[in-house]
């Protein structure tokens, strides 16, 4: 009931408001790309679609695309930890979640997590949210949805640079920097990250060796530190074809305490670090010469290659049990051995590798019909030596998908798509999704229904290792047996998109067939061989969990965001989402069916941020944002649930420049946290949120640019974004 | 001209990535063969240390399966010392076979009787019946401390195997004629587990837990909660070993029951099931731990308190406690404690007994040797 009353309080914070005033323009303009594969203004876009604006990270000065999912939108939910993000939206975690960086794949997890370590961002223009697997373009595994990235492109003449510091408490540094220029028909961006932090300890209570240790060292968030540096090359070598290449360089190191006294909780013999990489090269032939640059048929090519590779990087001297191969090891030869290995050693344990290629056209057609189509290969490799049975796995996907929008009534737009997925293990497989929109004045109502299939990873399949957490030891098995999962995603709904005012609710319907999860297992059900070796801790502290296909699950919730400009500085925002989630199981010991919980699922979430930016001479510009976020109570099957949160944060923003001059220069500082919400809940039981508490921070950004103005304009013009949906 | 262009452009991409196609390919196993030899010389090094230090010539080699808690710690002490004891002429060296304790043990900082800090260096059983037979002792004992003769007695029967085969790597073989003169002496022995033999070892357990626990079970039930092995993987089909240990019991006192964690049709309402048969409804409930120490298993899955431990729509879910399922089921229970802790049965002197006599009763091993010349 308290929630109830505090998201009405809060939902309705830009309604009262909104009576008083006369309209203005906000947010007509906005385009978007990543529903259909085509530009529509976001007011017309046939499938409903969230966006995160440039206007919105600028004020708001997020440090990680976390920080920024989670306080921007109130459908995500994220328990940052060593193992990867552990992001959910809708009640369905990561791997039902597509990670788009320009429309490619995000490649690369951490424990089955994207490492959102990968995205820079400082280096966003906006995001794009599409829930289900509505769009027949990126794959129909988003059963969840699809986050597109869309990063900044420096496309002007000239030369352009930038620097961002930002430093807070916990030692954490962000660190930002560009390089471009464009010099004739040749254009080059260099971007690099760095992102540490030392992490923190909420408690050092740990319930352990059947008592609460006082003095546990396990921290709420490890230490990490990473960087990447990218760089794209594009060449013109005429006015309708742009080619590019594109290569990338990432390294993560997590560390753990090392000054843990307990074997049984907090002592560590290695850290981790993951080496990532990409390569890819593309291009776009513009057909025809149609005077609007957004009706001009085109075709394009991509081809990727990523790599993601897992170390150890062992801190003491730590027994491996290693499968031995090769002559060298004589009557050893073919065994399971413990190898120990000596501090400042690394031990790959696994390298994730896919080849990519995509070719695409779009065909504007008579009767305003919209034809887009493509076809897409995907090679996985997976070399884990001592995590898989034989050393290795791999595995292909194909698809060719079609997709027409039909727009020649005006107030009805229909979008329908097909996808076929092709795979070696799993065969062939026809997706449907269909969208429409009717449309009457400033009110958009829009119906979607998509089918999704996924078939399981490489991982899922093959891979299997004992994943220690503070007191308890998981064995985590894949299982070949798998079957692919299915879902129907429906979705209702009515949005309205004024001059100054916008609201919007959504609600949705997902169910999924033959869901993939991590369950446990009894000791009986680990295949044979692997038992003695990795039964762990002689306690018996080992649960087995193998991959299995759930039996069925539904989620569904409602969405609801508005946003209210009360005036030229100052615009209200907020969401909120509700959401439901049903499993089931099917228990084989016992023959029944078994309703559980999806861990980390919460009824309630919702976010608010008040935005005001007012230039008070023509060198200095203030901007404040104040947000908030919360969430009711987190379910989880095992170790307790989170506590409901809700948590404040202030950003500040200081422009000084004029606009037309070389230099602009930047000052940010906020708290985060501002009533110093922690939750000191005992590991290992589960947290609401891993809050650090209040948090003082502090950027300086510098920009350079020669050759064209600085232009503070965050409306996009259809121009700038013509290599978007690349 | 342009074609050229835009192939130095893509060179320059790839090449910024280039060395990430090099980087990695390490030499794997160049490393794990140096790692191999080094580890065996540490553990070569530090038996051959210890028998300059002692003089002996025998050698006990006790193998756990390991614990990373403090409490199994000190039980874990107490058998070396009771070891030291039964063989003075004996060094006595205690390993494990879990890897994972190996390595948490001798990182953290863990405690003695007095609640000072000490360190604990435990060793893996191939590397240290290596450095044994390196250091040609002239009689090893290898000792199982498990409770049945299951699927972790089978792995150190392989590994005493593989000593006598002289089963290393090249660079690590052991003399082949000290194997040798070990097998013809007949001087290699191997200590069965607690519940070997079932007419012998069963009834013997049976009366050294009686004589404890006689009091107990003239108040109510006393409830033994061992392991087991789960159906697959029922090596040597050892699990009988708990129903017979039961029948054994029942001879001294109707009110003992033996049940486990893994064992099917052995469970804790089968437990329950049994005791319901003979009308026992209510009453107490004493538990104890029937493992050779008491770790994870002994406080949660047997002791473990609250409702972490007990979930009432499934109440047969290996989650919920012994604890906690009698107490729902109307019984009095108890967790005997010492020093907040059950006991496992490696603190039980009478059973520790048990164990020393299988070490001092073992059969050499016919049969255990193969030279590795066999042509010759």
């Amino acid at each position: 009931m308290r929630f109830t009353l505090f998201i009405f309080s809060i939902l309705s914070f830009p309604l009262l408001l909104f009576a008083q005033n006369g309209e203005k323009e906000v947010s007509m303009k906005e385009l978007v790309v990543t529903a259909t594969g085509t530009q529509h203004t976001l007011k017309d876009v046939p499938v409903q679609t969230e966006v995160i604006n440039r206007k919105m990270l600028d004020s708001f000065g997020g440090k990680s695309i976390e920080e920024i999912l989670s306080s921007l939108t109130a459908s995500f939910a994220f328990a940052e930890g060593d193992m990867g993000s552990q992001m959910q939206l809708g009640g369905l975690g990561n791997s039902y979640i597509l990670v788009l960086v320009d429309g490619k794949r995000l490649h690369g997890d951490v424990g089955g997590e994207n490492d959102l370590g990968l995205i820079d961002p400082q280096n966003i223009e906006r995001i794009e949210i599409v829930k289900g697997a509505q769009s027949a373009l990126y794959g129909s595994d988003a059963m969840a949805g699809v986050i597109n990235i869309i990063t900044k492109k420096h496309t002007a003449k000239g030369f352009y640079a930038d620097n961002s510091t930002k430093y807070g408490m916990h030692n954490d540094l962000r660190q930002h920097n560009t390089f471009a220029f464009n010099i004739g028909k040749v254009g080059s961006q260099t971007n690099f990250q760095m992102q540490r932090n030392d992490g923190w300890q909420n408690t050092s209570e740990e319930f352990a060796e059947g008592i609460v240790l006082t003095d546990s060292r396990n921290k709420t968030v490890n230490a990490f530190r990473n960087w990447q540096l990218v760089e794209r090359l594009t060449y013109r070598p005429l006015n309708n074809l742009e080619l590019y290449a594109e290569g990338s360089y990432y390294k993560k190191h997590i560390c753990r305490p090392q000054d843990g006294t307990h074997p049984s909780c907090d002592v560590y013999t290695y850290n981790l670090r993951y080496n990532n990489a990409s390569a890819s090269v593309g291009g776009k032939w513009v057909l025809g010469n149609e005077a609007d640059d957004a009706k001009r048929n085109y075709l394009s090519f991509d081809a990727d290659w990523n790599k993601h590779a897992y170390y150890y990087d062992y801190t003491v001297g730590t027994y491996e049990n290693v499968l031995l191969k090769g002559e060298e090891y004589g009557d050893l030869n073919g065994e399971w051995y413990p190898v120990l290995m000596k501090p400042g050693q690394s031990k790959l344990q696994s390298d994730q590798q896919r080849v990519m290629g995509l070719v695409k056209g779009v065909f504007y057609l008579p009767f305003e019909n919209t034809l887009n189509t493509g076809v897409e290969y995907r090679y996985d490799y997976l070399n884990a030596p001592d995590r898989t049975e034989n050393g290795s796995a791999g595995d292909w996907t194909s698809a060719l998908y079609v997709q027409d929008e039909f727009n020649k009534l005006g107030w009805f737009n229909l979008t329908a798509g097909l996808r076929l997925v092709g795979n070696r293990n799993f065969g062939v497989r026809l997706t449907p999704k269909v969208s429409a929109m009717f449309s009457a004045g400033d009110f958009r109502f829009r119906l979607g229904w998509s089918q999704g299939f996924k078939t399981p990873t490489v991982k899922e399949l093959h891979y299997r290792y004992l994943h220690v957490m503070g007191s308890s030891t998981f064995f985590n098995i894949g299982n070949v047996e798998l079957n692919p999962q299915t879902n129907n995603y429906y979705s209702a709904n009515i949005e309205y998109r004024g001059r100054k005012f916008t609201a919007s609710v959504t609600g949705y319907l997902n169910k999924l067939d033959n869901m993939i999860a991590l369950v446990n297992v009894p000791v009986g059900e680990i295949p044979t061989g692997i038992t003695t070796a990795y039964l762990g801790d002689g306690s018996g502290n080992v649960q087995a969990r193998m991959y299995k296909n759930m039996d069925d699950a539904r989620t569904y919730g409602v969405d609801v965001t508005l946003s209210y400009q009360v005036v030229k500085d100052l615009t209200l925002t907020s969401a909120y989402s509700w959401l439901n989630t049903e499993a089931n199981m099917y228990d084989s010991s016992k023959d029944r069916m078994n309703s559980v919980t999806i861990d980390g699922t919460a009824h309630h979430k919702w976010s608010a941020s008040a935005m005001y930016s007012h230039s008070f001479s023509s060198i200095y510009k203030l901007g404040i944002n104040l947000s908030t976020r919360g969430s009711s109570t987190r379910f989880y099957q095992n170790n307790g649930n989170g506590k409901p949160y809700q948590i404040w944060r202030i950003n500040t923003t200081h422009d000084f420049g004029r606009a037309g001059k070389m230099l602009a220069y930047r000052l940010e500082l906020g708290v985060d946290n501002i009533f110093n919400y922690v939750d000191r809940t005992m590991h290992p039981y589960h947290l609401g949120n891993n809050t650090a508490g209040t948090t003082v921070y502090g950027t300086f950004g510098i920009k350079f640019n020669y050759g064209k103005r600085v232009k503070n304009n965050i409306l996009l013009t259809k121009k700038q974004i013509t290599n978007e949906e690349d | 001209m342009k074609k050229i262009k835009s192939l130095i452009l893509a060179a320059a991409a790839f090449s910024l990535t280039a060395p990430v196609f090099t980087s990695c390919s390490s030499n794997d196993s160049d490393e794990n063969l140096d790692n191999l030899v080094s580890e065996y010389t540490v553990n070569d090094n530090m038996v051959a240390a210890q028998k300059a230090k002692s003089g002996k010539d025998e050698a006990v080699l006790l193998v756990a399966f390991g614990s990373t808690w403090n409490n199994a710690f000190l039980a874990f002490d107490k058998t070396k010392q009771a070891y030291e004891a039964a063989f003075p002429n004996a060094d006595v060296y205690f390993c494990f076979s879990s890897d994972i304790c190996i390595n948490r043990a001798s990182v953290g900082e863990n405690t003695d009787d007095e609640g000072n800090i000490v360190k604990r260096d435990y060793y893996e059983p191939r590397y240290l019946l290596h450095a044994i037979g390196a250091a040609k002792y002239s009689k090893i004992y290898v000792q199982s401390l498990q409770v049945i003769p299951g699927e972790e007695f089978a792995a150190v029967v392989a590994s005493v195997k593989k000593f006598m085969n002289n089963g290393y790597i090249a660079k690590a073989h052991l003399d082949d004629d000290y194997l040798a003169k070990l097998q013809e002496d007949e001087a290699i022995f191997l200590g069965m587990p607690l519940l070997n033999d079932p007419e012998v070892d069963v009834p013997e357990v049976a009366a050294q837990l009686n004589a404890l626990y006689a009091a107990e079970a003239s108040q109510g039930v006393v409830a033994f909660m061992g392991h087991g092995n789960p159906d697959t993987y029922d090596t040597f089909k050892a699990n009988v070993r708990y129903t017979q240990l039961e029948v054994a019991l029942q001879a001294l006192n109707p009110n003992y029951y033996v049940g486990t964690v893994d064992m099917p049709d052995n469970y804790k309402q089968d437990v329950l099931g049994r005791m319901q048969e003979k009308g026992i409804n209510n009453g107490k409930v004493f538990l104890h731990a029937l493992m050779s120490i008491a770790g994870d298993h002994a406080h949660n899955d047997m002791a473990g308190e609250g409702e972490e431990y007990w979930d009432p729509e499934e109440e047969e879910s290996e989650d919920n406690s012994w604890f906690e399922y009698f107490k729902n089921k109307g019984y009095d229970v108890q967790v005997p404690v010492v020093g907040n802790h059950p006991l496992g049965l490696l603190e039980l002197p009478g059973i520790l007994n048990v164990w020393i006599q299988h070490t001092k009763d073992a059969e050499f091993l016919e049969d255990a040797y193969h030279s590795m010349y066999p042509e010759e």
